[in-house]
C-alpha cells in the first residue's frame, strides 16, 4: 500500500528524480508526509524557495563587525500548545538569532515538536507574513493607515453603535493566546465598555469540560499533570491524539510506558498516538457515553469499583449504576460498534492497573452532548477511586498555550475572572479589586439585568447577527464584532459566518497575522473593516498557565516587530478613546512600552490578579515567585514537580517545597507560601502541602442525602475529620477561629467568605492553622442534577449515521433561550434523519502536528508550511474505490449544508470504511477558490486550503454552546 | 570633459591585464581516496574552548546527558 | 575519543517533525532541502513506525568511497563532512548513500543541481569556525560551541539521540532493558557495523 500524501503538480523534476531511489529503498512505503513532497515546491512557494534567507544572521553578524554586542538569553515559553515548553532565546542587538533547548525544564526537559523547534521564525523580518501596519478596507481593497486614524475610527464607530443600539450590540472575541494579564485586562476592558458579550477559544475547545467537570467535583481543569503520568500504571487516551496535538507530553507518556504502564487508545481513527499504544480499539464517532457506560457496566458487574472511595467521596453513584445496567455488552456494541471483549478489556485494564488515568481533549468535548461525555469519564474515574491520586486523575489536555489561564481569569461571557459569575456580589467584589465605584461600573452597562446576564458565545455570534431580533434575549442584534486573536475557521457553519460578516456594521481584527478573517471579510465586505497589528507573546512579558495549571513567566524576547503593539497597549489606548482609561488602570502601574507609549505593567497586573482571584488560588503566584521558578528550573523534580531545596541566587527566595509554576490553586497571599497543587483533591496530603478534597459548592444535603464527605475522609491532618461546608465569617466565628485573624484581617473579612475576603485571612487561618480546605469538604457528584441530563445519557448526534437509533437515543428538545438565543436540537435531528442516505460518510476533524489552531501563524512559518502543503481528506481504500477516486486526487467533500470543499485525498486505513477525517487548521480557500487576493499584500500564509468548518454542520452542546465538529455527515466525489 | 572616457578605458584595460594575476588554478589534480579540500580544525580549537579539549568533552558530555531523561527524572 | 553517532528510537518517534524544523531553523535551510526528515513505515496501519533519518556519519561511508573528486573527509570525532568548494554536484554520493542523506539545492535560474548539501552533525565545515562563510555554506558549528545537533537536542520524545556513540548506546541500552524490546534498531548495522577501531562499544560477553 503506497500511502503517498501528495507531492503537488509543481514538484521540481530534478528533486523528484533524486529522491526516487530513497523511496524505493524504504520498501515503497512512504508516509503521508512523505519527504517527496518536501522536495517539491508548491503553492507559490516557488517564490520563496531557495531564496529563504540567511538574512537575519547576516544582519546580526554585519552588526557585530562593529564592536560585538553581547548575546542576551531570554527565557520564554512556547506559544503553540498547553504543554508549556521552555525556550532560551538568544538575542543580539535586538535580533532573535538562536534558540536553545532548556534541559532544566521539568515540563519539557529541552524537548520540542515541529512548532516549538521552529518558533524562532517569529523573529525573522525578511519575507515575514505578519500583519505589519494598521489597515482599512476601502472599496473592497486593503489600504494602509496610521495607528491614530485606526484607533480613532474604530473607537468612534464602536461608540456610535453603543449609543444607537447599546453595548450589547457589540461582540468581542478575545484570545487564549493572550497571557494571563492580557486575558484578565480584556475581561475588564469589555466589562468597562459595558457588555458581557465576549468569549474566547475555550468555548469551542473545552467549555464542556470546564462546566461538566467543575459541576462534578469543584474545578473544571486537568486534575493532575503531564508529568504525573509517569506515576500511572494504565493510561487511556479517549478523545485525544496527543502525539499530534501535544507531542511533548508524549515524552512523559512514553517514559511511563517504558516503565511498564499500559497505554490504550480508543478513537474512531488509528491516530499516531494509537500507533504508540499497547492497544487500539476503534469506536464509532459520537458514541462516547455509550462506551463509557459500557465500561461502567463491566466495572459494576465484576465488582471492580472502589466501594470505600465511592461511599466516602461520591454522591449519586447508585443512579449511575442504574443507567450502566442498561448498557449491556450487546447494546454497547450495537451503538458503538465495539465488541464486548474490547470494552471489557479497557475496563479491566483501568481497574486492575491502578492508579490509572483517562486523557481527553476535543474528541470528548466537541459534541452536542459533550457535557455528558466528560462527566461520564469523570464517573469512570470516580468509580475506580482514581481521582485525587498521583498517577490517576482526569488528564484533560487543553489546547492553546494559555487557554487554561484565559478560561480561569479571562474573557468569559458568563463569569468574571476566577469563575466569579456575573451576579451582583461578584461585580461588587471586582469593583473593589479594580478600585472603581460599583455604581459607575453598573452605569457602563445598558441595565443591571444585562450586566448580570451571561453574554453571547463565540460559537453563536453569527446567529446573534442573523437571528430574528424578537427571538434574541437582548435588545439589538449584534452589529459589530472584534476578532482579537482568534481565527474564524475554528467555528463551524462557515457559510453562514460569511453571511453574518456581510451583515455587520463593523468588523475589526486585532492580531499578529491578518488571519482568515481578513480574507473572508474582504470577500464579504467593501467598507468598515479594520486590521490592527498586535504583538505576539514573544514580544511581551507575562505569565502563562499550562494545562497542568502551572504558571510560567515569559520574558520579552524582542520588541514588537513592524508597527505592531502589545495587546495591553492597544486595550489601554482604546480605553483612552472610550474615556475609561483611568478606571482601567486604577490600581495598575503604567510603564513605557514601544515608542515610549504607556501600557499597563504586566507584573503589576499580575499583582492585581493576586489580590482578587481567591476562588481558584491565583493569589499566591506573585511575579517574584514565578520568576524565581523560571530561573531555577533544575531544582524541580520531574515526577512530582516539587522543588528539592534551592535558593534563588537573585532574590534569596527559598524554593524548597514549591511545586513547579505554583499550579493553581495556590491559595492565600504570596507571603503564606502555599506551594501550589500538583494533583487536585488529593487527600493524602496536607492542604498546605498541595493536598485537598472535593468542593462543597452545591449545598450540604439533597433530598435528605448528605453531600458532604463521610467521616474520616479529609485532607491529611485536617482539624475537621469529616465533611464540612465552605468557610465564611459566620462559620469561622462558630468554630471560634475568628479570633485567629489579625484585627486588620477581621476588618476586611467581616461579612465575607473565603472567596470574597480580600485580606486572605480566612484562607490563612483555615489552611495554615487548621489544615482545612477553605471551600469545604464534600462529595463529588456522579449525578449533576442541575444539568439537563443529571446522569450522562447517550444521545445520537444531530446528523446521525444511524437513523435507527434516533428514536431510542434522541437529542434534546429545542431550547428557546440559551446564552441569549434559541438553539435547535430535535428539529435539526428530525429534518436530517435521512441525510445519511445522501451523505453516507461520517465526517470528523482534528489536528496536525505542524500547525496550531486556525493555523494562520503556523502556515506563515516556512519551516512548518513546507511540511504540510495541502488540505486533505483521509478516506478508507474501500470508500475511495467505491467512488472511483485514487490517492492524491482532488475531490469534493459535501455536507448536508450543501457546502463543498475541494481537497486532496489521502487514501488510508487510518480511518475505517464509512468515516472520513479532515484536519482543521487550513483556511484561505473558499469552496474551491483561492482567496489569495483577499489578503493584504504579502501577508497571506504560505499554505492555504479549504477550512473544514466552512462545511461543518449545525450543532451545540446544551449547557455550554460547544459546537459539534467531531460527528457529522458528508459525501465525497471526484472533482 | 573628454579625459574621463580615456581614464575609464585605461582602467578597464589595466583590470583586464592585471586581473589574470589574481587567478587561482581551477583544476585540481585528484588523488583517488584522498581528501582534496581545505583543512578543518578540531571543534575545541576555537572559541570558546581555545584548545582545552577536556572542557570541551565535559560540555559535550553534559549536553549528551540532556538527551537522557532517565537522569533528569531520577530513580525516585 | 568521542565518536559521534545518531540513533533513532522507533519505539519513541511520534513523527512530530521537531527534528526537521530544528535543523531547518538552526541552519536556515532553504525550502526543498532536507538534511533531516522523518520516514514512516506502515503509515496508518497497526505496526506503524517512524524514524528520523539524516546522514548517519557512517564508519565506512559509501559517499566517501564513490566521490569522484574526493571532497569528503572525516573528522576525528567520526563526523563525515565535505568541502563544497570542491563538490561538483554530480550526485554519485546520493546514489551510494543508503539513507538518502545528500541533498541538492536548486542552483541558478534554470534549477540546475547545485553543490551537495547534507547533515553536518552540526559541525560546520572546512572554514573558520563560527564565521559567516562557514554558516552560509555548512550551517552552524554547534560542536565547536560544545553543543550537540539541534535535532537530537530538541527531539520531542527524546527518540532521536545524537552524540558520543558510547553515551548514545548507554542511553539506548537503558531503555531497551527497561522496556525489554527494541534492540533490533534500524540502521544500526549499516552505521555501526564496521567500526574503524577494533574496540566495539560493548565487548561481547565471555563464553562460559
Amino acid at each position: 500500500m503506497l500511502l503517498t500524501r501528495k507531492a503537488t503538480g509543481a514538484v521540481a523534476p530534478a528533486h523528484s528524480r533524486l529522491t526516487h531511489p530513497v523511496t524505493s529503498m524504504l520498501g515503497r512505503t512512504v508516509d503521508r508526509r512523505t519527504f517527496l513532497k518536501r522536495s517539491g515546491i508548491a503553492f507559490g512557494a516557488g517564490a520563496v524557495a531557495s531564496q529563504l534567507p540567511f538574512s537575519i544572521v547576516d544582519e546580526a553578524r554585519a552588526a557585530d563587525q562593529a564592536p560585538a554586542s553581547a548575546i542576551e538569553v531570554k527565557r520564554t515559553v512556547c506559544t503553540h500548545c498547553s504543554v508549556g515548553c521552555a525556550i532560551d532565546a538568544h538575542v543580539q542587538n535586538g535580533v532573535w538569532i538562536r534558540q536553545e533547548p532548556v534541559f532544566d525544564s521539568p515540563i519539557n526537559l529541552g524537548a520540542h515538536c515541529a512548532k516549538g523547534a521552529s518558533i524562532r521564525e517569529h523573529g525573522m523580518t525578511h519575507d515575514s507574513h505578519r500583519l505589519k501596519y494598521p489597515m482599512k478596507l476601502v472599496g473592497g481593497k486593503w489600504q494602509r493607515i496610521a495607528w491614530d486614524q485606526a484607533l480613532n475610527e474604530v473607537s468612534q464607530k464602536m461608540a456610535q453603535i453603543k449609543k444607537e443600539s447599546g453595548a450589547d450590540a457589540t461582540f468581542w472575541i478575545g484570545s487564549s493566546k493572550h497571557n494571563n494579564e492580557q486575558s484578565y485586562l480584556f475581561r475588564k476592558f469589555v466589562s468597562m465598555f459595558g457588555t458581557n458579550n465576549m468569549d474566547h477559544q475555550a468555548r469551542i475547545c473545552h467549555s464542556t469540560t470546564v462546566a461538566g467537570v467543575a459541576n462534578t467535583w469543584g474545578y473544571g481543569a486537568m486534575t493532575n499533570s503531564y508529568n504525573d503520568e509517569q506515576n500511572s500504571k494504565c493510561i487511556l487516551f479517549f478523545g485525544s491524539n496527543a502525539a499530534e496535538a501535544h507531542p511533548v507530553s508524549m515524552l512523559h507518556t512514553l517514559h511511563a510506558k517504558e516503565k511498564g504502564a499500559k497505554v490504550i487508545v480508543v478513537d474512531p481513527r488509528f491516530t499516531r498516538t494509537a500507533a504508540k499504544a499497547d492497544k487500539y480499539y476503534r469506536i464509532r464517532s459520537g458514541t462516547d457515553v455509550a462506551f463509557l457506560m459500557g465500561m461502567l457496566h463491566h466495572i459494576f458487574k465484576n465488582g471492580w469499583e472502589d466501594k470505600a472511595y465511592i461511599q466516602a467521596r461520591v454522591y449519586g453513584m447508585d443512579k449511575v449504576r442504574e443507567e450502566a445496567a442498561r448498557w449491556t455488552p450487546e447494546e454497547c456494541e450495537r451503538v458503538t460498534g465495539m465488541k464486548e471483549a474490547e470494552v471489557r478489556d479497557v475496563a479491566e485494564s483501568l481497574a486492575k492497573n491502578r492508579p490509572s488515568t483517562i486523557v481527553w481533549a476535543m474528541g470528548q468535548t466537541q459534541h452536542t452532548n459533550g457535557n455528558a461525555i466528560v462527566r461520564a469519564s469523570c464517573i469512570v474515574q470516580l468509580a475506580l477511586g482514581n481521582i485525587g491520586v498521583p498517577g490517576g486523575g482526569a488528564n484533560i489536555y487543553r489546547g492553546h498555550d494559555n487557554v487554561q489561564g484565559a478560561t480561569d481569569i479571562g474573557p468569559n461571557p458568563d463569569s468574571l475572572p476566577g469563575y466569579y459569575g456575573v451576579a451582583t456580589g461578584s461585580w461588587k467584589h471586582f469593583a473593589a479589586v479594580w478600585g472603581v465605584d460599583y455604581e459607575w461600573l453598573k452605569a457602563q452597562f445598558q441595565t443591571q439585568t444585562m450586566m448580570e446576564k451571561p453574554g453571547i458565545t463565540v460559537s453563536r455570534w453569527i446567529d446573534a447577527v442573523l437571528e430574528k431580533n424578537e427571538l434574541l434575549d437582548q435588545d439589538s442584534n449584534v452589529r459589530a464584532v472584534v476578532y482579537w486573536g482568534h481565527a474564524p475557521n475554528s467555528q463551524n457553519r462557515g457559510k453562514e459566518m460569511l453571511e453574518a460578516m456581510k451583515k455587520l456594521d463593523l468588523l475589526v481584527v486585532v492580531d499578529p497575522y491578518p488571519s482568515a478573517t481578513a480574507a473572508m471579510g474582504a470577500m464579504a465586505r467593501k467598507e468598515n473593516m479594520y486590521l490592527l497589528p498586535a504583538a505576539t507573546q514573544l514580544e511581551c512579558e507575562g505569565s502563562v498557565t499550562a494545562s497542568n495549571r502551572s504558571l510560567q513567566w515569559r520574558e520579552r524576547v524582542i520588541e514588537p516587530m513592524f508597527e505592531s503593539r502589545t495587546d495591553h497597549m492597544i486595550m489601554y489606548q482604546l480605553a483612552q478613546k472610550f474615556g475609561f482609561a483611568k478606571e482601567f488602570v486604577a490600581k495598575i502601574k503604567l510603564q513605557k512600552g514601544k515608542g515610549g507609549m504607556d501600557e499597563p505593567s504586566m507584573e503589576d497586573t499580575l499583582r492585581e490578579i493576586n489580590r482578587g482571584m481567591w476562588t481558584i488560588g491565583y493569589t499566591g503566584q506573585s511575579p517574584e515567585r514565578l520568576q524565581a521558578h523560571m530561573r531555577n528550573m533544575h531544582v524541580f523534580d520531574v515526577k512530582t514537580l516539587r522543588a528539592k531545596g534551592g535558593k534563588d541566587a537573585k532574590t534569596g527566595y527559598v524554593l524548597d517545597g514549591d511545586y513547579y509554576g505554583l499550579p493553581w490553586p495556590c491559595y492565600g497571599t504570596p507571603e503564606l507560601k502555599h506551594p501550589g497543587s500538583p494533583n487536585l483533591y488529593q487527600t493524602s496530603r496536607h492542604i498546605m502541602d498541595g493536598g485537598g478534597n472535593f468542593r462543597a459548592n452545591f449545598g450540604v444535603e439533597r433530598d435528605g442525602v448528605s453531600l458532604l464527605a463521610e467521616d474520616g475522609s479529609h485532607s491529611l491532618n485536617a482539624d475537621i475529620t469529616t465533611g464540612y461546608p465552605e468557610f465564611d465569617h459566620v462559620l469561622m466565628k462558630k468554630l471560634g477561629w475568628w479570633e485567629e485573624l489579625t484585627p486588620e484581617e477581621q476588618k476586611l473579612a467581616e461579612g465575607k467568605n473565603w472567596k470574597t475576603d480580600l485580606s486572605g485571612g480566612i484562607q490563612r487561618v483555615v489552611m495554615k492553622n487548621h489544615g482545612c480546605h477553605p471551600w469545604g469538604n464534600a462529595k463529588a457528584r456522579a449525578m449533576v442534577w442541575n444539568f439537563p441530563d443529571g446522569v450522562p445519557l447517550h444521545r445520537e448526534a444531530l446528523f446521525s449515521p444511524r437513523p435507527d437509533l434516533i428514536d431510542k437515543y434522541p437529542t434534546h428538545a429545542d431550547q428557546k433561550v440559551r446564552w441569549r438565543m434559541p438553539v435547535l436540537f430535535k428539529t435539526v435531528q428530525d429534518a436530517n434523519k435521512n441525510a445519511v442516505q445522501q451523505y453516507p460518510l461520517i465526517m470528523t476533524s482534528g489536528r496536525l502536528v505542524e500547525y496550531e489552531g486556525g493555523g494562520d501563524e503556523t502556515r506563515s512559518n516556512p519551516w512548518l508550511a513546507e511540511l504540510q502543503q495541502e488540505m486533505f481528506v483521509e478516506i478508507n481504500p474501500k470508500d475511495a474505490n467505491d467512488r472511483g477516486v485514487r490517492n492524491n486526487e482532488y475531490v469534493w467533500v459535501e455536507t448536508p449544508t450543501k457546502t463543498k470543499l475541494k481537497v486532496k485525498t489521502l487514501v488510508t486505513e487510518r480511518v475505517a470504511p464509512g468515516t472520513v477525517f479532515l484536519p482543521f487548521h487550513f483556511a484561505g480557500w473558499w469552496q474551491g477558490q483561492d482567496l489569495l487576493n483577499y489578503y493584504p499584500e504579502g501577508s497571506a500564509p504560505f499554505v492555504r486550503g479549504e477550512a473544514v468548518n466552512t462545511a461543518m454542520t449545525y450543532g451545540y452542546d446544551i449547557v455550554t454552546m460547544m459546537q459539534e465538529t467531531k460527528t457529522s455527515l458528508c459525501q465525497v466525489a471526484k472533482a | 570633459m573628454n579625459a574621463r572616457p580615456i581614464v575609464f578605458a585605461a582602467c578597464v584595460l589595466a583590470l583586464a591585464f592585471f586581473g589574470g594575476c589574481g587567478e587561482k588554478p581551477t583544476v585540481t589534480v585528484y588523488k583517488q581516496g584522498q581528501y582534496q579540500g581545505k583543512p578543518d580544525n578540531v571543534p575545541w580549537q576555537s572559541q570558546p574552548f581555545n584548545n582545552d579539549k577536556a572542557s570541551w568533552e565535559t560540555a559535550i558530555k553534559a549536553r549528551n546527558n540532556g538527551q537522557n531523561e532517565y537522569l533528569r527524572v531520577g530513580t525516585q | 575519543m568521542a565518536r559521534m553517532k545518531f540513533l533513532c528510537d522507533a519505539e519513541r518517534c511520534i513523527e512530530c517533525n521537531g527534528c526537521v524544523t530544528a535543523c531547518k531553523q538552526e541552519h536556515e535551510i532553504p525550502w526543498g532541502v532536507n538534511r533531516r526528515r522523518v520516514v514512516t513505515l506502515n503509515d496508518g496501519l497497526p505496526g506503524e513506525k517512524s524514524i528520523s533519518v539524516a546522514c548517519m556519519h557512517c564508519s565506512d561511508a559509501p559517499c566517501m568511497a564513490v566521490c569522484p573528486v574526493d571532497c569528503f573527509y572525516k573528522t576525528s570525532e567520526g563526523v563525515v563532512l565535505h568541502d563544497k568548494d570542491l563538490c561538483i554536484g554530480c550526485g554519485y554520493c546520493f546514489y551510494a548513500c543508503p539513507f538518502g542523506a545528500p541533498q541538492f539545492p536548486q542552483d541558478g535560474a534554470f534549477g540546475l543541481r547545485g553543490k551537495m548539501d547534507k547533515c553536518t552533525f552540526c559541525a560546520g565545515g572546512p572554514e573558520q569556525d563560527h564565521s559567516a562563510v562557514e554558516f552560509k555554506k555548512y550551517g552552524r558549528n554547534r560542536l565547536a560551541e560544545g553543543k550537540l545537533p539541534a535535532c537530537a537536542e530538541m527531539c520531542s520524545t527524546k527518540a532521536l539521540l545524537g552524540g558520543d556513540g558510547d553515551v548514545v548506546a548507554d542511553i539506548y541500552r537503558t531503555r531497551v532493558l527497561t522496556r525489554g524490546k527494541g534492540s533490533e534498531v534500524w540502521g544500526w548495522g549499516t552505521a555501526y557495523g564496521k567500526p574503524e577501531t577494533q574496540q566495539p562499544a560493548q565487548p561481547p560477553a565471555p563464553k562460559t
